[in-house]
């Protein structure tokens, strides 16, 4: 029991004494080059012993190469600033107290590109450590080990406590001259026209999701008696099938990765609802509606690129459309002539009017190839295009007029930037 | 509080050092006193002063400089003087007190001990930047980058006899910045004489002393 305690005793001291005053972030170089910069005589590491504790410690580091910093030994400013460390660090500094202040000190220190650069000093029998990386005057990582004259034990105590996580390739001096030269990906800026072309399908339905069925139930259970009648005719719905697969062509273009305007094209087809009792359809073959729809919607978007080769583009859409439904019927080979009441059958508007809104998105891969899901309310109505007589109240309702449906897409697309 | 001062922005005007844990009580060494001391107004101070407006520089400089080391020598036992020659070799350099306020300065470099003409190294050297005297001035139009650039009223007034004083504590054994501060003194001006200038440059030490102790984390 009494060794436990002691043990645990030694324990509490040894955590006690080693202590990270800070660890920010800095770049782990695979296979790096370390140096090992001390201004004692006789630093308590060994290069060797350290690069084997490295690489104990991280498997993920390659074959490091570790050495004494003996330019740094021989220069006298940058000694200077040793003895100045060693005598500065604590645990309550921080690493902006420890910055570099001499010009030339500041120069040797953003020139050690992709080496490592790892401080050791010893004062009044602890072990300071400290790194250093090319982007910072001020040590990124520092903290006090207790002091040993067991160089692999220390050694294997700072590769834990400042050399973990993954480690990175070291790029080539092209790679870093190259690196330097491109800009940054912060500062890209937006393209200033992008376009695409997409080719969708989709399904629509009259019914709008999260809505009450029974504002529909009436046109969708509708059934056409006699090739013409209805309950009513306010909905195109009340004549032909609304839950239909559809396919869709869009051409558009967004400004500077905000305001945009796109061309629709989209078809689908919808059979007319025939009531099955009804004996007049025994001449019958076929009987459907060819919908052809063609419109304009105006897009506000916002471009929000997560990885490199990856955008997500979220679209909000609104817009009108010209709608046609053209009319595909035919009579079984038997029937040569068709019923009186064939002859005079529904006949829909020339032409609807209508308009869409809805939300949707871009996902595009590489720049240049992307998915687009979108969904929405589309209507069609009367199609006014003179005013209406003073008779109108007295005219019959227009067939279809107020014919909803919410639809979903889901295209492959392609973009372009200009 | 801003609002019922009157005041604009609220700024930090100091900044200690986290290991800066005992101020020094006997002995300073102490220097920036031959250049540190301008006076804004020349031909304003030279006619109140009757001296001509060619020397008050040089005569202010000199009268502030001896008021500060007789005011400086009741506060401690022994005050060693260091000519600003020593400081000035080193490069000027910015230390910041707040996001908006930087104060200049010479700084000895790290992992250089400062002497004095005996050969001795102080513990503390008390290093004076600046010591502006003036009448009815803003600290933050000399400190604050964004109003640096700002122009002067037309109309100077002088209801105030104003000294700014920006100084360091330096620690000669470590190298490093204890304490940092701009402070700022008014006094109300009546009929300029030396007492005067005596009186705001003796009150400018005493605060500066206290200010050393109760910047001590």
């Amino acid at each position: 029991m009494r060794h436990v305690i002691l043990a645990a005793l030694i324990f509490a001291c040894s955590a006690f004494a080693d202590n990270v005053f800070f660890h920010h972030h800095w770049t782990l170089w695979k296979d790096a080059e370390v140096l090992i910069w001390s201004a004692d005589k006789n630093p308590a590491i060994d290069p060797k012993e350290f690069c084997l504790s490295l690489k104990r410690n991280n498997t993920g580091i390659g074959e490091p190469k570790c050495r004494l910093a003996g330019e740094w030994e021989r220069d006298s400013i940058a000694m200077r600033y040793a003895h100045w460390l060693v005598a500065n660090m604590d645990g309550n500094v921080k690493a902006e107290h420890l910055r570099a202040r001499h010009p030339a000190m500041v120069a040797k220190i953003q020139s050690v590109e992709d080496r490592l650069v790892l401080f050791i000093g010893e004062r009044e029998g602890s072990i300071f450590a400290a790194t250093f990386d090319e982007n910072n005057v001020e040590p990124v990582a520092a903290g006090v080990f207790t002091g040993t004259k067991d160089k692999i034990a220390l050694g294997d105590k700072i590769a834990s406590a400042f050399f973990n996580g993954s480690a990175k390739r070291r790029l080539s001096k092209e790679e870093r001259a190259k690196r330097l030269t491109e800009p940054d990906e912060s500062y890209k800026e937006i393209p200033g026209f992008q376009g695409w072309a997409s080719i969708a399908v989709g399904y629509s339905q009259a019914k709008i999701p999260l809505t009450p069925s029974n504002w529909y139930s009436s046109h969708i259970n509708s059934r056409v008696r006699g090739y013409r009648v209805t309950k009513d005719s306010v909905s195109l719905w009340n004549f032909i099938d609304d839950s239909d697969p559809q396919m869709a062509v869009y051409i558009g273009g967004t400004w500077y990765g905000f305001i945009g305007a796109e061309l629709m094209y989209r078809y689908a087809y919808h059979e007319v609802k025939t009531d099955p009792q009804d004996t007049i359809y025994r001449e019958l073959s076929y009987w459907g509606f060819h919908q052809h729809e063609v419109g304009l919607n105006v897009i506000l978007s916002k471009t929000y690129t997560p990885i490199k080769w990856f955008k997500a583009t979220p679209f909000a859409f609104m817009g009108f459309q010209y709608s046609f439904f053209v009319e595909d019927i035919g009579l079984k080979d038997k029937h040569k002539k068709p019923s009186k009441a064939y002859d005079v059958r529904i006949k829909f508007e020339d032409s609807y009017k209508g308009a869409l809104v809805g939300i949707g998105s871009h996902f595009v891969f590489l720049n240049h190839y992307g998915l687009g899901l979108r969904a929405g309310i589309s209507s069609r109505g009367r199609n006014i295009e003179e005013d209406p007589s003073p008779e109108a109240a007295a005219e019959p309702t227009t067939i279809g007029s107020s014919t909803i449906d919410c639809f979903v897409n889901l295209g492959l697309e392609y973009h372009f930037s200009m | 509080m801003c609002i019922l001062c009157g005041c604009s922005p609220s700024y930090q005007w100091h900044q200690s050092h986290p290991s800066y844990r005992k101020a020094p009580t006997d002995s300073i060494a102490i220097t920036g006193l031959d250049e540190a001391f301008v006076v804004t107004r020349s031909s304003w101070f030279a006619k109140r002063l009757e001296i001509s407006k060619d020397s008050i520089q040089t005569f202010t400089s000199h009268f502030c400089a001896k008021t500060f080391l007789t005011e400086l020598r009741k506060s401690y036992v022994s005050v060693t003087v260091i000519p600003d020659a020593v400081i000035n070799q080193f490069p000027e350099e910015s230390q910041k007190l707040d996001t908006r306020i930087f104060m200049k300065g010479h700084l000895p470099d790290q992992g250089i001990v400062v002497k004095d003409s005996a050969g001795k190294a102080p513990a503390y050297i008390l290093i004076i930047h600046e010591f502006i005297l003036g009448t009815d001035l803003q600290r933050e139009n000399f400190f604050d980058y964004a109003l640096l650039h700002n122009e002067a009223p037309e109309k100077k007034t002088s209801k105030n006899l104003t000294a700014i004083v920006s100084y360091t504590l330096w620690d000669n054994e470590k190298q490093r910045p204890l304490y940092s501060a701009v402070n700022q003194f008014d006094q109300p001006n009546m009929n300029l004489s030396l007492s005067d200038i005596e009186r705001i440059v003796s009150t400018a030490v005493k605060q500066i002393t206290q200010n050393l102790t109760s910047g001590v984390q």
